[in-house]
């Protein structure tokens, strides 16, 4: 005979934090045990806060164990995430300070049946459906005996499922080596769902991810994904969920440069992203300048994002080309994000676009460069991250505009860090053509999707009337730039 | 059920004992008999027992700070003391009353 919980799908409790839930296909197994482990610092305590705070909102009543923490502090910490709280008049959460007394003598033995029964009481009285027992490793430690250990935490197992409680137990790991081969290694074969969480350094920056060890009867993610804890807490980052199915726009969207929009046969499509790449002090930001102006001028909301630049000191440059941003800025149609690309991981970034473009809500955003996220963790998560950016935008209908440095001397063969020409609509760059003497700044588009565009390379003019192109001039099947140019309209 | 409570009256320097237990759990039966044991052999005139058994008085166990049972709290004489476990070591007991060990005597 069949147990009849097989035939039926597992509920789940959601967590309320979408990248988790994406993982777990849902949230967390209800009225079972899920074991959350990680090393000191890896924000096991802030996610189960996170969830059983969540789960209180939405009128499932929790209790927090805390047998670390004082739990006063630990409810003072929910407060300082930018959470609602429920009101404590409800009832709806409630801590319990389980520290064990640092004095305290042992002789003989002895079981959990005392806090069981006593936060049974409680979780009667109060409706609980939910119960954190964080640092669990602590309360075993006491027992200092595998057999006891083993038949205390089934003893809690066993509690659980009785009461139909869902638990979420937490407990510290030792280092990289693999949960299973810790000191409470048995605990993951006992939880129905066990979560990793790891911290490491890269290039001097911490870097979180979280992966989901098992999950009795449910299909989970297997990737380790990252994740970050900002703000509003932990945040995770979807490890598919992305929906790559553009939304068709067949608006135009000024690139800023009436030339440079003629070439692309009539703007950028909206809703697309154009990918502008060029070495050191090609203009890039110049060209990412024009482009949020334009928008501001069509009383769009803009963003622009510039890594390691102060937004002062953009303003002031664009001045020199007869842009100016000001106006906007204080009308508060666009805003200037500058980041400081070292002060978080790619993923930390990521999250911080995501809230700024949820907050300032914008058609067009620049992120100048897109490149400074590959500066710090790895090209392979800031890879991940730019393709999420772009997707994100693109299923909110927001153009944009990113620039990368390019690196190496031969433009041809794509040396964009992060390799996203692949996935950008449009592709223009900005080169040097060096040529009897002179430098000039010349501009060609590599690709635009969906649109004829010109292959010509066209010189970038910068005065201070503004940018734009220069006609273009050929002579014995060259593009001329240039004194070159120059003489050629003039004998014309 | 409760078993009755030994009373020395209040004389100073008595040990009085509270003893959290889960009523008719193997090691908190154990327990009980080991403290009265504990007490009639080393102050036989002079202890006082309160029993709390968190089956009776759940809450009580939370607002005490009890983890484990049985748990044995001495109120007195000060300061307050925790031992964990069914006393089986009586040793170890002894040691954390500050009562010298019988057997070295």
């Amino acid at each position: 005979m069949n147990h009849p919980s097989q035939s039926e799908p597992m509920e789940k409790i959601p967590t309320g934090i979408e990248g988790f839930d994406d993982l777990t296909g849902g949230g967390l197994p209800r009225g079972r045990t899920t074991l959350l482990m990680g090393g000191p610092g890896c924000g096991k305590t802030v996610l189960s806060l996170q969830i059983l705070v969540h789960a209180a909102l939405q009128n499932v009543p929790g209790i927090f164990v805390a047998f670390e923490e004082n739990a006063t502090r630990v409810a003072a910490n929910a407060g300082t995430f930018g959470w609602d709280m429920p009101v404590p008049e409800d009832e709806k959460l409630w801590f319990v300070d389980a520290r064990i007394r640092a004095d305290v003598v042992k002789s003989g033995d002895f079981d959990l049946t005392g806090l069981l029964a006593g936060l049974e009481a409680k979780a009667a009285t109060m409706g609980a459906k939910l119960i954190v027992f964080d640092a669990i490793d602590v309360l075993l430690s006491l027992l200092d005996d595998p057999a006891a250990e083993w038949r205390e935490l089934y003893r809690l197992h066993e509690w659980l499922a009785q009461n139909e409680l869902t638990g979420i137990l937490t407990t510290k790991v030792d280092g990289d080596r693999p949960a299973t081969a810790q000191r409470y290694g048995f605990m993951p074969f006992m939880a129905d769902c066990a979560v990793l969480l790891t911290q490491r350094v890269t290039d001097r920056v911490a870097m979180r991810s979280i992966r989901i060890l098992k999950y009795r009867g449910s299909a989970h993610v297997l990737n380790e994904v990252p994740f970050v804890i900002g703000p509003v807490g932990v945040e995770v980052g979807s490890a598919n969920g992305i929906d790559p199915e553009p939304q068709p726009f067949d608006e135009r969207v000024s690139t800023g440069i009436q030339r440079l929009d003629e070439m692309l046969g009539g703007g950028l499509y909206r809703g697309t992203n154009a990918l502008l790449t060029g070495s050191s002090g090609g203009g890039k930001s110049t060209l990412a300048g024009a482009f949020v102006e334009a928008a501001c001028r069509r009383n769009e909301r803009a963003l622009f994002v510039s890594f390691d630049e102060n937004s002062r000191d953009i303003v002031r440059d664009l001045r020199m080309v007869n842009i100016d941003l000001s106006p906007h800025i204080a009308s508060g149609l666009l805003q200037m994000e500058a980041v400081r690309s070292e002060a978080a991981s790619s993923e930390g970034h990521c999250m911080h676009l995501k809230r700024l473009i949820g907050a300032q809500n914008p058609r067009c955003v620049v992120i100048d460069p897109l490149s400074a996220l590959a500066r710090v963790g790895g090209g392979l998560a800031a890879r991940a991250v730019a393709e999420r950016l772009i997707y994100l935008c693109r299923n909110a209908g927001i153009t944009v505009l990113f620039t990368s440095l390019l690196e190496g001397s031969d433009p041809h063969l794509e040396t964009t860090t992060l390799h996203v020409s692949t996935i950008s609509d449009s592709w223009l760059q900005i080169s040097y053509a060096l040529l009897d003497g002179e430098r000039n700044r010349a501009l060609s588009i590599i690709k635009s999707r969906g649109s004829k565009h010109s292959n010509q390379l066209r010189e970038l003019l910068f005065s201070d009337r503004g940018v734009t192109l220069a006609d273009p001039y050929t002579a014995g099947g060259k593009v001329l730039l240039g004194t070159l140019r120059l003489e050629r309209e003039k004998s014309q | 059920m409760n078993p009755p409570i030994a009373d020395d009256g209040h004389a100073p320097g008595a040990y009085h004992f509270r003893l959290y237990l889960a009523g008719g759990a193997p090691n908190s039966v154990r327990a009980l008999a080991n403290l009265y044991a504990i007490c009639r052999k080393y102050f036989p005139e002079s202890y006082r027992i309160e029993i709390v058994d968190i089956w009776q008085d759940p809450a009580r166990a939370l607002a005490d700070m009890i983890l484990v049972t049985p748990t044995l709290v001495r109120t007195s004489p000060a300061p307050e003391l925790q031992i964990i476990g069914n006393l089986s070591d009586e040793e170890e007991v002894l040691r954390a009353l500050g009562l010298p060990q019988s057997e070295n005597l």
